[in-house]
């Protein structure tokens, strides 16, 4: 709880000058807008892993990510990063997701993995497996480290895909209930990589379908999975 | 750098020619990959798309080709860890195929441009491309290799190079040296062979100890005569670059012990004697065909036959590949039986009979291919003329009763009977010149079912005892008729296109009812039969499908390379087929040949075996393309 507290009441944080004019420079990106097709643009899958899965109290260790451009991945356009922390997480979690704790305190500053971020992703759009968990994660390491509110206009394919595939949806729910039927490997699972490209082949998949529906685009994804949630009674 | 290599690198290790490729080849080729998906029935690639632009890997799923404009669609698959389209790639052009998605596909996809760029970078990659196949071969061979290296490991292999397997620099002298500086000379460098060579190097005889016995000291000769009165003349001799198992199978045939070792300008750089190649061999052939030609009974040959066997195995074990493999069992078969019939003819007083110069025995099927293996069954026939003052009938009568006896004796050394009694003890099957030129010509006349059955196993005769010039004529004569009569040779065309390549439409492979696959009638008979057709349209008179193939393949229009595919295709399937023996009689010893079959379950393959017999069944499919394109079929 004083954990909990202190990070609630802490200041702003004070960037060096360097960190500011990363920031600022990726401030002033033009927003890349609102494209029509999946055939013309860029967008960023990304998986994070964290030190546990409460929202409140745990906090973000690595973030990973690969972008899907003109309708396929592009292996070499990926991104990886571990957060320093402050203190290594506790020993169940790192069985999980197999960062060590000397890893972890050897991670890049906070404020410098963030921006490396920043600077990877551009002003594309995200798309996650349950957006709710990474977006929170990221919004609350980003106000923490470099005191912005990052507002990016995210996709959750945990909705896009049930909405495609209404007959699966009672029967699967999770990324690895999905990335099974699609007989999608995952050699490293818990790897927020290669979580990220499990991710983005079903984001192919996703693009795929949504193309033989009409509902092309990332816009049309994400006007389907506003229906869905609608539809199912989330508002 | 990227992030994402860690959690491919291990997709690309489990898969040719990616496992072999270095390290930082392999990142490269990651950096410039994308992954794309395919839903099922999407196009990845045609013809109508032009010039190819993507170099595709599937990750994950079934790829179908389906080859535009052949009558019968032929359809391919391609599976994880494939690389396509290469060949369109290689030549810059549009696809022939259309590759469609049969299942959900996901493929690492390289542009063309990077496609040309990591050929340049990455040597195993190049090679993989553009040998493709025969790369494939390599790596096969090799494992097969390690498979068995632990019992050969110490021995240098019978593949090696002569010029790596010669000890010592030759010991030579003139024409006009003495004997007795000669011996002299020999005994210093204590070495049991003298070549005798002109000024130029060129060797012109040789000379061993083994002839001092016999041609000096017993007649008495004086050792102040030149060594060339006593050499042996015109002593056999190969280039350097040959591999050891010719010397084993030149001193095996000839009966010789030394062989030479000559440049291609002919000058003597060595010379190789039995012994040399003895540490070659765990049981020598030399020792084997020496004893064969010895044999004093048939119960020496029996147990010869065991030992044949063993070296066989031995010479898997050193990677000896299919062709020579099969070239030794048919040596060896061959010196068996020829040593079979002297005796039994001997016994029978056949060799006192004037008839003994009007008679040859002949082989056919696999045997008169020189493709024989550990389960050939007999397949032989007799050609005798007719003496002045008999008749066919009666000479047959006196023929009978000998062939009857070689076969049963041929049984015992475990080459079983044949079912379809074709043998020299079969009245049918033991004619005269006259009267096989009757049954040939009938054949080619008639082109009934049965006929071109026969033909199928006939045509390939050759002579394998006895008056060898009999057979030769018969062949001649059969070059002839065959060449001249078209319709004939379409109807065998016709009737080998009816036994298809079991390439699968829905798996790799069309399996028979036990999901096995029968290798010999699959495999290896398109291109057998190819080869006999194309032999016989083009007055080929070679009898082994791949000679037959080489030989006749500028005549017929093949490029050098489509023949050579398909060679290493026909051997691919040959090796497999022998591998399979193998492994029969490793885990069964003692069982006798009737048990081995030619049966394999694809699945019990390796990824890489199943892959390239997949390719070397296309190829078998590509013949009979090129057959039915003859024929217009």
């Amino acid at each position: 709880m004083k954990a909990l507290l202190q990070r609630w009441l802490a200041p702003r944080p004070r960037l060096e000058h360097r960190q500011a004019e990363r920031l600022s420079a990726w401030r002033g990106l033009p927003d890349a807008g609102k494209k029509s097709g999946f055939e013309n643009s860029r967008c960023v899958v990304l998986d994070v892993e964290t030190t546990g899965l409460n929202l409140m109290t745990d906090t973000l260790i690595s973030i990973g990510a690969v972008s899907v451009v003109n309708g396929s991945i592009v292996l070499a356009d990926s991104f990886y990063v571990v957060l320093q922390q402050r203190e290594s997480s506790r020993k169940e979690n790192i069985l999980v997701h197999g960062i060590s704790g000397s890893v972890q305190r050897e991670g890049e500053a906070p404020a410098d993995a963030l921006l490396s971020f920043l600077e990877y992703l551009g002003k594309d759009p995200l798309v996650a497996f349950h957006v709710k968990f990474d977006e929170t994660m990221i919004r609350r390491a980003m106000r923490q480290y470099l005191g912005i509110s990052f507002n990016r206009p995210w996709l959750d394919l945990a909705y896009v895909m049930p909405a495609l595939f209404p007959d699966l949806m009672h029967s699967h729910r999770g990324l690895d209930d999905w990335s099974s039927y699609f007989r999608i490997s995952n050699e490293d699972r818990h790897n927020a990589v290669a979580d990220a490209l499990a991710t983005a082949q079903l984001l192919l998949v996703a693009i795929s379908i949504a193309r033989q529906t009409g509902n092309s685009g990332y816009e049309g994804l994400r006007s389907l999975e506003r229906t869905f949630r609608y539809a199912s009674g989330e508002r | 750098m990227s992030a994402i290599h860690a959690s491919q690198l291990s997709f690309f290790a489990a898969h040719a020619p990616f496992d072999r490729m270095e390290h930082k080849h392999l990142l490269w080729l990651l950096e410039h990959l994308r992954l794309s998906y395919y839903a099922k029935g999407e196009v990845l690639a045609e013809p109508a798309q032009g010039k190819v632009e993507r170099c595709f890997i599937i990750k994950q799923g079934m790829v179908q080709g389906a080859r535009q404009g052949s009558v019968e669609a032929a359809v391919f698959e391609l599976h994880e860890g494939e690389t396509f389209p290469v060949g369109a790639l290689l030549a810059k052009r549009a696809v022939t195929s259309v590759y469609r998605a049969a299942e959900d596909v996901f493929c690492f996809e390289l542009s063309a441009d990077d496609f040309h760029a990591l050929l340049e970078l990455s040597l195993v990659f190049k090679d993989f491309c553009t040998r493709r196949i025969a790369a494939l071969f390599d790596q096969s061979n090799q494992a097969i290799q390690a498979q068995f290296a632990q019992a050969a490991s110490e021995q240098q292999s019978l593949s090696s190079p002569l010029s790596e397997v010669i000890r010592f620099a030759p010991v030579a002298c003139a024409p006009s040296t003495p004997l007795q500086t000669a011996l002299g000379i020999m005994h210093e460098a204590n070495v049991g062979s003298m070549v005798v060579v002109d000024a130029s190097s060129k060797p012109l005889g040789i000379f061993t100890l083994h002839d001092l016995l016999a041609r000096v000291v017993l007649p008495g000769l004086s050792i102040e005569r030149p060594i060339s009165e006593v050499m042996s003349s015109d002593p056999v001799s190969l280039p350097p670059n040959a591999p050891a198992y010719e010397a084993a199978m030149a001193m095996a045939r000839a009966g010789f012990r030394h062989v030479l070792v000559t440049g291609s300008d002919g000058v003597l750089q060595g010379i190789l004697s039995e012994r040399d190649l003895f540490s070659l061999q765990r049981v020598g052939l030399r020792q084997i065909s020496g004893a064969l030609r010895q044999a004093e009974n048939i119960e020496v040959l029996v147990s010869l036959s065991k030992d044949i066997r063993t070296l066989i195995h031995n010479m898997m074990a050193q990677g000896v590949a299919a062709e020579q493999l099969t070239l030794f069992i048919s040596t060896l078969n061959d010196l068996l039986a020829e040593r079979l019939i002297e005796l039994e003819c001997a016994a029978s007083g056949l060799l006192e009979s004037p008839l003994c110069q009007d008679i040859c025995w002949l082989v056919m099927g696999s045997g008169g291919r020189y493709e024989q293996t550990l389960n050939t069954d007999q397949d032989n026939a007799l050609l005798f003329t007719v003496p002045k003052g008999m008749t066919a009938d009666q000479v047959r009568e006196q023929l009978l009763p000998v062939a009857l006896r070689v076969n049963q004796a041929l049984a015992r050394c475990g080459f079983p009977l044949c079912k379809g009694n074709i043998m020299a003890s079969n009245p049918k099957w033991c004619l005269s010149m006259d009267e096989w030129k009757v049954v040939f010509s009938d054949w080619v006349d008639q082109g009934s079912l049965e006929a071109l059955m026969h033909s199928s196993i006939f045509f390939d005769f050759r002579a394998l005892a006895g008056q060898h010039r009999l057979a030769d004529e018969l062949r001649n004569w059969l070059a002839k008729l065959a060449r001249s009569n078209s319709r004939f040779l379409h109807q065998m065309a016709a009737n080998a296109l009816r036994n298809r390549p079991p390439l699968g439409l829905v798996r790799d492979f069309v399996l028979n009812e036990s999901s096995r696959l029968d290798l010999k009638i699959n495999g290896l008979t398109p291109f057998v039969d190819a080869g006999r057709i194309f032999s016989l349209a083009t007055g080929v008179i070679q009898t082994s499908t791949i000679q037959r193939l080489r030989r006749s393949a500028a005549d017929s229009n093949i490029p050098p390379h489509e023949v050579e595919a398909w060679i290493n295709a026909f051997l691919f399937i040959q090796m497999l087929r022998l591998r399979h023996h193998y492994e029969a009689i490793a885990q069964q010893p003692g069982a006798g040949v009737q048990l081995l079959d030619n049966l394999i379950e694809p699945s019990m393959l390796n990824d890489l075996d199943r892959r390239i017999l997949k390719e070397a069944f296309r190829q078998a499919r590509k013949v009979q393309v090129k057959l039915a394109l003859d024929y217009q079929l």
